[in-house]
C-alpha cells in the first residue's frame, strides 16, 4: 500500500509507465538514498519495500532498470528477478547485495541480471551501473555495428571487419558453450578482456599469432578448463587439484586460464597466485617442449649433481628454471627422483641418464633439435647406463 | 570381481585364488619400482613375455611385474621363484639366455648372479649379504606382489587383519593392541601412534578423518614411495583398521605429484578395493563404512607437516598452522584428524595379525619393530633396507651397504634429512633407535640415510641443506624465513672463501634463535645440519675460513683442476668432454686447462684414463697455487 503512496507522494509523478528506475529493497535508507541519488541525476525513480509491491510497481511503471535487493522478507530477490524477466525481458535488472552473498550474485547473473552492486556502494557506482543498464536496454546499438561494417572496404575498415567477425564468432562459441545468459554487451566486455589476454598469451609464447585465432584458441582453452573444473564439481577446495590438471594439460598455467578459474570458482586472483607461486609443480611461465630434470637430492648432491647442473647449463645456455628461446628445453632441478643408485641422474621427458658425460649431453640436446626440425616431438638416444 | 559381503567371502576368495595357483610353477618377477624403471625394467619384463610366448611356454611360466625389491644398486633385479634365483643388472639382451638356461634347462646364468668379496657366487636372493642382514617384514612382500593386482595381496593373507579387526575385535581392542605394541610414528617424530589414535577417537566432534601422509619430501629418501608403489594395499588395510579403531568414515591419501607411479598404483588399489567391497559402504558386511580420496600434493617440503598438509587438502596454501590444539582434536576442517605416515599405517595389519607381543619382540626398549631406510650416497649397495630397531649404524653401512666404494674413507652418515644431523665415524656404533639417535645429535627422521666419504665437504653439505630449507620455508615465521636466509648467506661466504672469523659463532647464535622462535618443525629443526656439522667437523669450517681451503675438494671457488704435464698421455679425452672448451693442446702434445674458462664441473677428472691420472684436483685457488 504505502509503496504506491510513495510513488504518488514522494516521487512526484502520477502516470504509470514513466519511471526510469525502480528500486526494490526492504531497507528504507537504501531506497531513499538510491532515489535521491538518481533523481539528482535527472532519472525518475520509484521505490518499493518488498517483492510483491515491487512487481506491481514494475508492471505499472514499466521502468528501464530495476534494482533488486537479494535478501528481503517474503518473496526473495531471485524470485523477483525471474518474474521481472518473465514480464518483460528487455527490462535490465541490477542486483543489490550484502557482502557475504557474492555467490548468489553470480547465480543471479546467470538468470539474467546485468550487474550487481555490493552494499555499501558509492553514489557514482550506482549511477554508472544504472546508466550502463539503460544503454544496454536501448535497442539502438545493433544498427551502429552493421553501419560500421557497411562502408567500402579500405584497409583499416577491413581489418576492423575481420576483427569484428572474429569477435562475433568467438562470441557465438562462448554463447553456445557457457550459456550464462549474459547480455550481449557483456559478452563484448568479456571478449575485450579475452582479446587483451590473447595478445598477452601470444606475446608470451613468442609466437605472433593472428589475434582472432588467439581469441578462438583461448575460448578453446577455457572450454578445457571448464571441463576440468566440472570434474571437481566446482568445489573450491579442489583448487590445487584443478591447477595441477591445468598444468598437466598446458604444461604451465596460462594467465587466462587462471582468470577463468577465478571467475568460475569465485576465488580471488590473489589466492590462486599464492598457490601457484607456492608449489613447485606449478609454473607461471611457459615451459619448453622437453623437460630436463636434474636430481639434486642429497644422494645425487654428494655424488656431484652440482657439476652436472653446471655442464648441462653451459651446454644448453640456460640456467635451472629457465626455458630456451626456442621453447625446446626447460631445465629444472628437482629434489630427489628416488633412483639414488644412478646418481647423479638426469631425466629427459622420463628417460633416465645416469651421470651423463659432456659428450652424451651434447648428443641428447642435438638429437632433440634434429627431431624438432623433422617435426617429431620425441627423440631418444640409446646410451649405455 | 565379486563383491565380498562377509569374512567368509574373503576367505573363500583367498582359497580360490590359491587353488588356481601352483606354488611350484616357475614365476619370473621383475622389479618395477622407480629405481629399476630408470634402469629400463619395462624392457626387461617385455622381453620375458615375448621370449616366453615365442617358446610357447606361457602356460608353464608366469611373469610378474612386482614392487621394489630394494637392491636398487643392481637394477634391474629379476628373481625366479620357486627357487628364488636372483639375477642382478639384467638387461633385455640377457632375457633369452635366462629363459633357455634357467627356465628350461634349470641351470643358473652365473654371470648375472651376485658375487661376494671372495668371488663366491650367490644364487638365492635371501643369501645375498644385502638382504641377509635385513629383517624385511613390511617391505618384504613387495617382491611377491604385482601392485596392480589385488589378488596377489589377498593370496598372501591380505585384508585378513581387517577382517580380524572388524569381526573379532572391538574398535577399543584394536586401539589397545596398537598402543600395547608401542608403534611409533615412522614419519620422523616418533610420536606413539596409539596415543594419537586414542586422542582422535576421544575428541568430541564428528566427523573424524584419517590421513596417509605420503608427501615424502626428504631429498634422498624414497622408502614411503616404494612402499606405496609396491604394496599399496598394505597401507590401505592399515588405514582401514585405524579408521575402524578411531571411528572415522573418511580418509585421504596425500601423495606427491612427483611420484607418478605411487599415485597410479594407489589409485588402482583404491578402485579395486572398492570393487571388492573392501572400501565403501558396509565393508565385508560388517556395517563399517569407509571412503578414501587421493589428494595430489604439488611439491612443497613444508606441506608434509601435518597441519600444512591438512591446509593443502582444504585447498589452501600448504602452510603450517599453530597447533595450540592438536590436529587430533582440531585438524582437517577443524575436525579431529589422525595423520600417520605410509610406513606407520603399513605396520598396522602386521600388529593386528600377529599381535602386539610379537611386534614388541623386535627392537629396543622404546623403539619397537623395524624401520625402512633409504641407504644412499657414497655406498656400495644403494637401496632400501628394512632393519630391526637396535641395529647399529655400522652394521647398516658395512654389512648391508657393503661399505664405501672405490676404497675411499668413510666420513659421516646423515640421517633425518634436512631436519637431522650428521654422525661421524666415532658414532657408528649408535643403535637405530628414536631416542638414541636424538641423543647423538641427529634423529631417526623418515628414513633417509646418506653416507658420505672423504670427498664430501661437510660445510657444503650444511650449505646444501640450508639452501634447501631456505627455499622450502613457507615464509610465515620471520625467524625461519630471514634467519635461514642469513645463515645461507654466511655459509655461501664460507664456501666461496670469504668467511670471516666469528662466522661459526654467528651461525650457532642464529641457529639457537631459529630453533626457539619457529612455529613448526621445519624451522625448529632447520639448524640441525649446520649445528651437527659444526659439532663434529669444526676443523673443516676453520679450513675454509682461515686458509680458504676446501679439504674435501668440493667447494668450487676454493679448488682448481690442473693437468700434470708429466703424466698427460695426450689422449684428448678431457678436451672432448669439456663443456666450455677450456682445455687445449700444447706444443708438446699434452693438454692444459685455461683457468678463466673453467667452470670446475669435474668432467676432465672423471674421464682421464686410470693409467694416466693426469688431471688433479688442488684444494686451493689457482691464484695461490
Amino acid at each position: 500500500m504505502y509503496a504506491r503512496e510513495q510513488i504518488s507522494s514522494e516521487s512526484g509523478f502520477q502516470e504509470p509507465g514513466i519511471a526510469d528506475v525502480v528500486v526494490i529493497d526492504d531497507e528504507e535508507s537504501m531506497c531513499e538514498g538510491c532515489r535521491q541519488t538518481l533523481e539528482a541525476e535527472g532519472f525518475r525513480a520509484a521505490t518499493a519495500r518488498d517483492g510483491t509491491e515491487g512487481l506491481k510497481l514494475v508492471e505499472q511503471a514499466h521502468p528501464k532498470v530495476v534494482l533488486v535487493d537479494l535478501k528481503m522478507p517474503g518473496m526473495s530477490g531471485m524470485e523477483v528477478l525471474a518474474k521481472i524477466s518473465e514480464f518483460d525481458p528487455s527490462i535490465v535488472s541490477i542486483v543489490i547485495t550484502g557482502y557475504g552473498s557474492i555467490d548468489s550474485a553470480v547465480e543471479t547473473m546467470k538468470i539474467g541480471a546485468s550487474d550487481f552492486l555490493t552494499k555499501p556502494f558509492a553514489p557514482e557506482r550506482l549511477l554508472e551501473s544504472v546508466k550502463r543498464g539503460i544503454e544496454l536496454g536501448r535497442p539502438a546499438k545493433e544498427p551502429e555495428v552493421t553501419e560500421r561494417a557497411a562502408p567500402p572496404l579500405e584497409a583499416p575498415e577491413k581489418a576492423l571487419l575481420d576483427k569484428q567477425n572474429v569477435v562475433l564468432k568467438g562470441l557465438e562459441v562462448l554463447g553456445q558453450y557457457y550459456s550464462l545468459g549474459f547480455k550481449e554487451r557483456q559478452f563484448f566486455d568479456e571478449l575485450r578482456s579475452l582479446e587483451s589476454e590473447a595478445k598477452y598469451h601470444a606475446d608470451r609464447l613468442g609466437q605472433v599469432k593472428e589475434k582472432g585465432q588467439a581469441v578462438l584458441d583461448i575460448v578453446g582453452d577455457l572450454r578445457l578448463v571448464d571441463g576440468i573444473i566440472q570434474k571437481y564439481a566446482y568445489k573450491k577446495n579442489a583448487l590445487i587439484q584443478i591447477l595441477l590438471d591445468i598444468q598437466m594439460e598446458f604444461n604451465w598455467l596460462p594467465r587466462h586460464c587462471l582468470e577463468w578459474v577465478s571467475t568460475r570458482l569465485n576465488i580471488p586472483h590473489t589466492s590462486i597466485y599464492t598457490i601457484a607461486n607456492f608449489y613447485e609443480a606449478l609454473s607461471l611461465e611457459p615451459r619448453g617442449a622437453h623437460l630436463i630434470q636434474i636430481c639434486t637430492g642429497t644422494a645425487c648432491h654428494v655424488r656431484g649433481a652440482a657439476g652436472l647442473v653446471d655442464r648441462v647449463s653451459s651446454i644448453l645456455g640456460i640456467e635451472p628454471g629457465q626455458t630456451d628461446s626456442e621453447q625446446l628445453f626447460t631445465l629444472e632441478t628437482v629434489h630427489c627422483l628416488g633412483c639414488c643408485a644412478l646418481g647423479p641422474v638426469m631425466v629427459v621427458d622420463g628417460e633416465y641418464y645416469s651421470s651423463p658425460s659432456t659428450k652424451q649431453i651434447q648428443e641428447i640436446a642435438a638429437s632433440y633439435k634434429v627431431s624438432r626440425e623433422k617435426g617429431e616431438n620425441y627423440a631418444h638416444v640409446e646410451l649405455s647406463h | 570381481m565379486p563383491t565380498l559381503n562377509s569374512a567368509i567371502d574373503l576367505e573363500k576368495l583367498r582359497k580360490d585364488i590359491l587353488a588356481k595357483r601352483d606354488p611350484n610353477k616357475p614365476c619370473v618377477t621383475v622389479c618395477s619400482g622407480t629405481g629399476c624403471h630408470a634402469y629400463g625394467c619395462e624392457g626387461v619384463a617385455e622381453a620375458f613375455v615375448m621370449e616366453i610366448n615365442r617358446k610357447d611356454l606361457q602356460a608353464k611360466i608366469d611373469v610378474r611385474k612386482t614392487g621394489c625389491h630394494g637392491f636398487c644398486e643392481r637394477g634391474t633385479v629379476v628373481v625366479i621363484f620357486p627357487e628364488e634365483i636372483c639375477y642382478l643388472h639384467v638387461k633385455p639382451d640377457d632375457v633369452s639366455e635366462i629363459v633357455q638356461k634357467t627356465l628350461i634347462e634349470k641351470k643358473t646364468v652365473d654371470r648375472l648372479l651376485y658375487q661376494d668379496a671372495d668371488g663366491q657366487k650367490i644364487v638365492r636372493e635371501g643369501k645375498i649379504p644385502f638382504y641377509k642382514h635385513q629383517n624385511r617384514i613390511i617391505f618384504g612382500n613387495n617382491r611377491f606382489i604385482d601392485p596392480k593386482n589385488t589378488d596377489d595381496y589377498i593370496a598372501l593373507g591380505g585384508y585378513g587383519a581387517l577382517s580380524k579387526a572388524l569381526f573379532e575385535m572391538t574398535p577399543k581392542k584394536v586401539l589397545q593392541e596398537v598402543k600395547e605394541a608401542n608403534l611409533r610414528g615412522r614419519g620422523g617424530g616418533g610420536f606413539p601412534a596409539g596415543r594419537k589414535w586414542e586422542s582422535t577417537r576421544n575428541a568430541p566432534a564428528e566427523p573424524k578423518y584419517v590421513i596417509v601422509n605420503a608427501d615424502e619430501g626428504d631429498p634422498g629418501a624414497y622408502m614411503d614411495r616404494s612402499l606405496l608403489e609396491g604394496n599399496p594395499h598394505s597401507v590401505l588395510e592399515g588405514l582401514l583398521i585405524g579408521a575402524y579403531a578411531i571411528g572415522s568414515n573418511e580418509g585421504y591419501i596425500y601423495v606427491r605429484e612427483e611420484y607418478p607411479l605411487a599415485l597410479e598404483n594407489s589409485k588402482v588399489a583404491v578402485e579395486q578395493a572398492e570393487e571388492y567391497g573392501l572400501l565403501g559402504e558396509n565393508i565385508l558386511g560388517s556395517g563399517f563404512d569407509f571412503d578414501v580420496t587421493i589428494h595430489r600434493g604439488a611439491g612443497a617440503f613444508v606441506s608434509g607437516e601435518s597441519s600444512a598438509l591438512m591446509s593443502a587438502i582444504e585447498g589452501h596454501v600448504g602452510e603450517p598452522r599453530p597447533k595450540y590444539i592438536h590436529t587430533s582434536i582440531k585438524g582437517l576442517w577443524d575436525k579431529p584428524t589422525c595423520l600417520n605416515n605410509v610406513e606407520t599405517w603399513a605396520n598396522v595389519p602386521f600388529i593386528i595379525n600377529k599381535g602386539a607381543d610379537w611386534f614388541k619382540r623386535i627392537g629396543t626398549e622404546n623403539s619397537k619393530g623395524t624401520k625402512i631406510f633409504s641407504l644412499v650416497g657414497k655406498i656400495n649397495n644403494t637401496g632400501l633396507v628394512e632393519v630391526p630397531m637396535g641395529i647399529t649404524l655400522r652394521e647398516i653401512v658395512y654389512d648391508i651397504g657393503g661399505g664405501i666404494p672405490n676404497g675411499k674413507k668413510f666420513k659421516a652418515v646423515q640421517t633425518g634429512g634436512p631436519s637431522g644431523g650428521v654422525l661421524p665415524e666415532s658414532m657408528l656404533d649408535v643403535p637405530v633407535d628414536f631416542d638414541e639417535l636424538t641423543a647423538a645429535g641427529s634423529m631417526m627422521g623418515s628414513g633417509g640415510m646418506i653416507v658420505m666419504d672423504e670427498n664430501t665437504c661437510m660445510v657444503d653439505t650444511a650449505r646444501y641443506y640450508t639452501e634447501f630449507l631456505a627455499l622450502e620455508s613457507c615464509g610465515k615465521c620471520v625467524p625461519c624465513r630471514e634467519g635461514l636466509r642469513q645463515m645461507l648467506r654466511i655459509l655461501n661466504n664460507i664456501t666461496n672463501g670469504e668467511g670471516k672469523e666469528g662466522d661459526i659463532e654467528l651461525l650457532q647464535e642464529l641457529s639457537e634463535f631459529i630453533q626457539e622462535a619457529s612455529l613448526c618443525a621445519l624451522g625448529q629443526t632447520a639448524p640441525n645440519p649446520v649445528l651437527s656439522t659444526i659439532r663434529h667437523f669444526r676443523d673443516e669450517y676453520e679450513a675454509h675460513i682461515n686458509q680458504t681451503r676446501c679439504p674435501a675438494g668440493v667447494c668450487k671457488e676454493l679448488i682448481t683442476y690442473y693437468i700434470n704435464p708429466d703424466d698427460c698421455i695426450g689422449c684428448g679425452l678431457c678436451a672432448k668432454n669439456c663443456p666450455t672448451d677450456a682445455i687445449s693442446k700444447t706444443e708438446d702434445k699434452t693438454y692444459i686447462i685455461e683457468q678463466e674458462k673453467c667452470i670446475k664441473c669435474g668432467s676432465c677428472l672423471t674421464v682421464c684414463p686410470e693409467k694416466a691420472k693426469a688431471v688433479v684436483l688442488k684444494d686451493a685457488l689457482y691464484a695461490r697455487y
